[in-house]
């Protein structure tokens, strides 16, 4: 070998050498059992559905169930939670202390007696888990409890069964997007064995255009009437979220990423703040008089975030949260349902101003939207069997039903849970899905918003 | 010699980073690679229990055809392009996640229970619409209306256990392995109306 080979030569192979075990230590680096963390002893999570809506002067039954988590990958017995759940009947300022039973159904249970639910109720729950951890549900307890609206007596609408397959036509289409990442097309993630995810969510900004979520594709798309789609890169860690737009145009979306936040945009998609939610797991965004407020689990309660610049952190959510969503008009909306009956109620602060109990001889499913509208409200309400399932749109008023009109479900691909409608002034508009893409669909409501 | 030294160093340094780190090691986290092969059979086992471990998942990666986790609440390989088993990453998919949750044998003439170590790398034999149908001996099919927590909806794609059922909007809470950016979590859906989906259960739980 020539000598001028010589030192090249041996500063490649030892250059080969360093870049070789740079990469290795990092890959395995990354990957080696070491690295693996143990999970930290946690409380686990207070499961309830909150009972919102009561008859006065009826028991109420406060129900809610523990999941402990396992503190060592191997199997343990089962902790053994136990708790009480802090009631205050209307008008007191004391919380008294109800002891939880364990049922034979395995969930701990305690009931209001009849007598302390005339003027509705405020409750929190404290829980131990037998493993010395506690945790309060809601979190902030005393300070924002759960509510219990007692009413003397509904409005019934009874709903009949569901005829599958008769359905209304859109009155309009805004627009419809094939699948894709182009300029003309929105984000599909699609395969094997994990959920067919389309556009999470949308809304009606104040000028009438349309504001998707294509979070596939990482993007706001604007859909103004007459132009192209506008498209705005934006930054979403989760794989599906949820978007309300404001009546000055600014867009709040919710991204639900393992720690779950919410952005905020101006209507033209520039950044303008980002706050980390106080609960793990939320669903739903919505606008109030006050700003953007949050659904989130596992208190089921609303969380403002705040309209302005900084947002509110997890404290503020958590002191402030409350059991109705602040709507226009001053009311708050509550919802509760289940498969055999839907209850909603409009409310300003602990007062019931109307409530309505919706029935049918089909299941329900969940309640879409539900919206005030003139002095009653639009709600959606999924009904279904094994095999069909289709959303009746219900216009209610104080005396009953009055309009009704069945739309299909077109939910080929997933969406936010509850993000398939939204009310703007009199048009409700439909998030609808198919092998080929997505249309946002226009129904025209009858009556005086 | 400095300057040759020099230029064999960092061609060197190139070709070293090019064939360790090409196509996917200076990406890829080979997750995988700290996993085990630990599991045991066990009995009996509840809902109850099941919830217990399946919560240990939440907030852990997804992977297609993947199966360990190691419950530090985060997703350790997150963003590898979904359907490529090679990237190793943490986490199972729908199905796996469900087989490992509802402690099934690989067996699938096998009912009974067997504990597998949150990184134990397994998949098992079904996919969500083996699910769908009930395939094997410890699954059966059953009417949506009368599911219970720990059972599952599943349809020809994805699967989902069944966290609380009935919110107040009256979803359902599901503990899934959602897809790759979604990682695996409990989220309220509404795949109990979708005629997508079914009702699943595993059998012989013993509470």
């Amino acid at each position: 070998m020539k000598k001028k080979w010589r030192w090249p030569l041996a500063g490649f192979a030892l250059g080969a050498v360093v870049g070789a075990t740079m990469l290795t230590v990092n890959v395995v680096g990354a990957s080696s059992p070491e690295r693996v963390a143990v999970r930290a002893a946690g409380f686990g999570e207070i499961l309830h559905t909150p009972v919102l809506l009561a008859r006065a002067g009826e028991p109420v039954e406060l129900s809610f169930d523990v999941v402990c988590g396992a503190r060592l990958d191997a199997p343990e017995p089962q902790c053994n939670p136990s708790g009480s759940v802090f009631v205050r009947p209307g008008g007191h300022s004391a919380f008294s202390k109800l002891p939880l039973r364990r049922e034979p159904d395995g969930l701990l249970s305690a009931v209001v007696p009849a007598g302390e639910t005339r003027a509705g109720l405020d409750y929190y729950v404290v829980m131990d888990n037998g493993r010395g951890q506690t945790a309060s549900l809601p979190e902030a307890g005393a300070a924002a409890p759960q509510h219990v609206w007692s009413l003397a007596d509904w409005t019934k609408v009874d709903l009949g069964s569901a005829h599958f397959g008769r359905t209304r036509a859109p009155s309009s289409v805004v627009r419809a997007l094939s699948w894709g990442r182009g300029d003309t097309a929105i984000g599909l993630d699609s395969a094997r064995e994990q959920s067919r995810i389309g556009p999470s969510a949308f809304d009606v900004a104040p000028d009438g255009s349309v504001v998707l979520l294509d979070q596939v594709n990482r993007r706001l798309v604007l859909l103004r009437r007459g132009a192209r789609p506008a498209h705005v890169p934006i930054p979403f860690s989760g794989g599906e979220g949820d978007l309300a737009v404001d009546g000055a145009g600014t867009i709040f979306v919710l991204d639900s990423a393992a720690k779950p936040l919410v952005r905020a945009f101006t209507a033209a998609g520039a950044p303008v703040a980002a706050a980390q939610l106080a609960e793990p797991i939320a669903d739903m965004i919505r606008v109030g008089p006050s700003g953007p407020l949050v659904h989130s689990y596992p208190s089921e309660m609303w969380h403002p975030t705040g309209a302005g610049r900084p947002p509110f952190g997890p404290e503020r959510q958590l002191a402030t949260a409350q059991p109705a969503r602040s709507a226009d008009g001053g009311f708050g909306v509550v919802v509760h349902a289940s498969p055999g009956a839907v209850r909603l109620a409009l409310v300003r602060g602990d007062r019931l101003v109307r409530a309505w109990l919706l029935q049918s001889e089909s299941s329900f499913g969940e309640v879409q939207l539900a919206e005030p509208y003139g002095d009653g409200m639009v709600v959606v309400v999924r009904l279904w069997n094994e095999k069909h399932a289709q959303f009746r749109v219900l216009r209610l008023g104080p005396e009953g039903l009055l309009q009704s009109f069945d739309v299909e479900p077109a939910e080929w691909a997933e969406s936010a849970s509850l993000s398939r409608f939204r009310l703007h002034g009199s048009t409700l508009y439909q998030l609808r899905s198919d092998p080929s893409g997505i249309e946002i669909a226009k129904f025209e409501i009858g009556g005086t918003k | 010699m400095r300057r040759g030294l020099a230029t064999g160093l960092l061609a060197g340094l190139v070709l070293g980073l090019l064939v360790i780190g090409t196509p996917a090691g200076a990406y890829h986290t080979r997750f995988q690679w700290g996993c085990n092969d630990t599991f045991y059979n066990h009995d009996p086992v509840t809902r109850a229990d099941a919830r217990d471990y399946a919560y240990v998942a939440a907030a852990e990666g997804y992977q297609w055809g993947g199966g360990c986790w190691n419950g530090n609440n985060v997703d350790d390989s997150p963003g590898d392009p979904p359907q490529d088993p090679n990237t190793l990453g943490e986490g199972g998919d729908c199905s796996g996640f469900t087989f490992k949750s509802w402690w099934e044998r690989a067996e699938t003439g096998d009912p009974w229970f067997r504990y597998h170590a949150w990184m134990q790398n397994v998949h098992g034999p079904y996919a969500a619409a083996d699910f769908k149908y009930g395939t094997g001996a410890p699954n059966t099919t059953v009417a949506k209306a009368n599911t219970v927590y720990m059972d599952a909806f599943a349809s020809t794609y994805h699967i989902g256990m069944i966290y609380w059922a009935n919110t107040a909007y009256n979803e359902d809470r599901i503990i899934e392995a959602k897809c790759e950016a979604c990682g695996t979590g409990t989220w309220p859906r509404t795949y109990r109306g979708n005629p997508d989906y079914s009702g699943a259960r595993r059998l012989y739980w013993a509470g």
